[in-house]
């Protein structure tokens, strides 16, 4: 190389060096500002991290209990020319914004009129703390025939029982069981002893095998459709799905003929 | 202030941010604070993970290496270095783009957003703008305050 930059300092005019003398003790100011804002934001991160019941959740899959054959919850026509399954966590913000405000169109409109058939699967994340405890309410309501008004209950009072909410949330739910007229008796001592932990990690099973990576996430038809979806594009995916069907009446009748495997069997 | 002061604050500022969703990512924190967006959806996505290390985790591996480049860069030794200037340069170009293929994820593929991400974004954009105008201004160094080695 021909040419080479000059080091600092020396061979330099005089206020290049005491610019840069000036610079370093601006500098000190500075240190200590990052130092603060540095302290505050770890103190901050570890408040976050230690929050009352906040820390690292421990895996909540039960192995010892033996497993059980469930394929979730359904509702509407066995006859109905497609199936619109589901994968839901009751203690997730976009599942419970779907329950409200998406799905009390679908069942009146979609599930009513024959036109699909709705599934529900648990898949609680890990993330959340007391969904397991949600999903175990809700099938402890299934066993009394109340697994929709369980599940729309549930939705709906989310930020009573999460984790955000309390660190007791089995009382909420059974708050809620009563609310919708339980057998408040049968329902307490089924949440109480976990009664329904197989079904639901049975529900949370098939959701890994379908490598489900985000909740909701729905199955119109076929076609998978992860995130919140407002009811008109619900529909839309509906109709195409329906359009896509191999033709609305074979489907029936593949149905009505109880060959369509386990997709096809209701509850 | 100057831009390399500037940029060692943002960088501190991303740092913290990408350590908090990191720390969620791997379930020490239990709830993201999120009012407005879908900040679970998309931290739990398939796109959440980049060759097998969390975004989040590449995100503050990033601004712990801008934070490390730009106290260098005001120490007095370095002041000038056109060198840095480039590097720093380079890496909040990358730092953009990535930041631009993520929230195109947010935007058409996993339709939701999360405001943190967009938090990470801005600061990404600004320190890429102060890269800029801090390579601007070294640019004289390799002009007007050449020497001859011979």
């Amino acid at each position: 190389m021909a040419k080479r930059r000059v080091d600092t300092g020396r061979g330099r005019k005089p206020g290049v060096v005491k610019a840069a003398k000036k610079s370093s003790a601006s500098n000190r100011a500075f240190y200590l500002l990052i130092a603060v804002i540095a302290v505050g934001g770890i103190a901050a991160l570890t408040y976050a991290a230690n929050r009352p019941g906040n820390g690292a959740i421990v895996s909540p899959i039960d192995t010892t209990l033996p497993p059980v054959q469930s394929q979730g919850y359904v509702m509407g026509s066995p006859s109905a020319p497609i199936e619109v399954t589901e994968f839901g966590d009751f203690e997730c913000p976009q599942c419970g914004r779907f329950a409200t405000l998406t799905e009390p169109d679908v069942r009146q409109r979609l599930v009513n009129t024959g036109k699909i058939r709705f599934r529900y699967i648990d898949f609680p994340l890990d993330i959340h703390r007391n969904t397991w405890n949600a999903s175990r309410a809700a099938a402890c309501a299934d066993q009394q025939g109340k697994f929709w008004e369980m599940h729309d209950a549930i939705f709906a009072a989310q930020d009573r029982w999460n984790g955000e909410a309390t660190d007791n949330p089995d009382k909420v739910l059974k708050q809620l069981g009563k609310q919708i007229g339980l057998n408040t008796d049968q329902f307490d001592k089924c949440v109480d002893t976990k009664a329904t932990q197989a079904k639901v990690q049975a529900h949370w099973k098939l959701a890994m095998d379908r490598h489900i990576d985000a909740t909701p996430t729905f199955y119109i038809g076929t076609q998978q459709h992860p995130g919140f979806l407002p009811y008109d594009d619900f529909k839309n995916y509906v109709d195409e799905a329906i359009a896509n069907a191999p033709t609305a009446k074979p489907a029936a009748q593949r149905d009505s003929a109880g060959s369509g495997g386990a997709a096809a069997k209701p509850k | 202030m100057s831009k390399r002061q500037g940029m060692a604050l943002l960088s501190l500022a991303g740092l913290l941010l990408g350590l908090y969703l990191t720390l969620y990512k791997f379930g020490y924190i239990g709830q993201l604070v999120c009012n407005v967006s879908s900040c679970e959806q998309v931290q739990t996505s398939r796109w959440s993970v980049f060759l097998g290390v969390p975004v989040a985790t590449w995100g503050a591996g990033f601004y712990l290496v801008m934070l490390a480049l730009s106290i260098a860069g005001m120490q007095a030794r370095f002041a000038e270095s056109r060198a840095l200037s480039s590097v720093m340069l380079a890496l909040t170009a990358w730092g953009v783009l990535f930041t631009a293929w993520l929230n195109y994820l947010e935007a058409y593929v996993i339709h939701a957003w999360c405001e943190w991400c967009l938090g990470s974004a801005t600061i990404v954009v600004l320190l890429f703008v102060l890269a800029v105008l801090d390579w601007r201004d070294t640019r004289h160094v390799g002009r007007g305050e050449l020497v001859d080695a011979a």
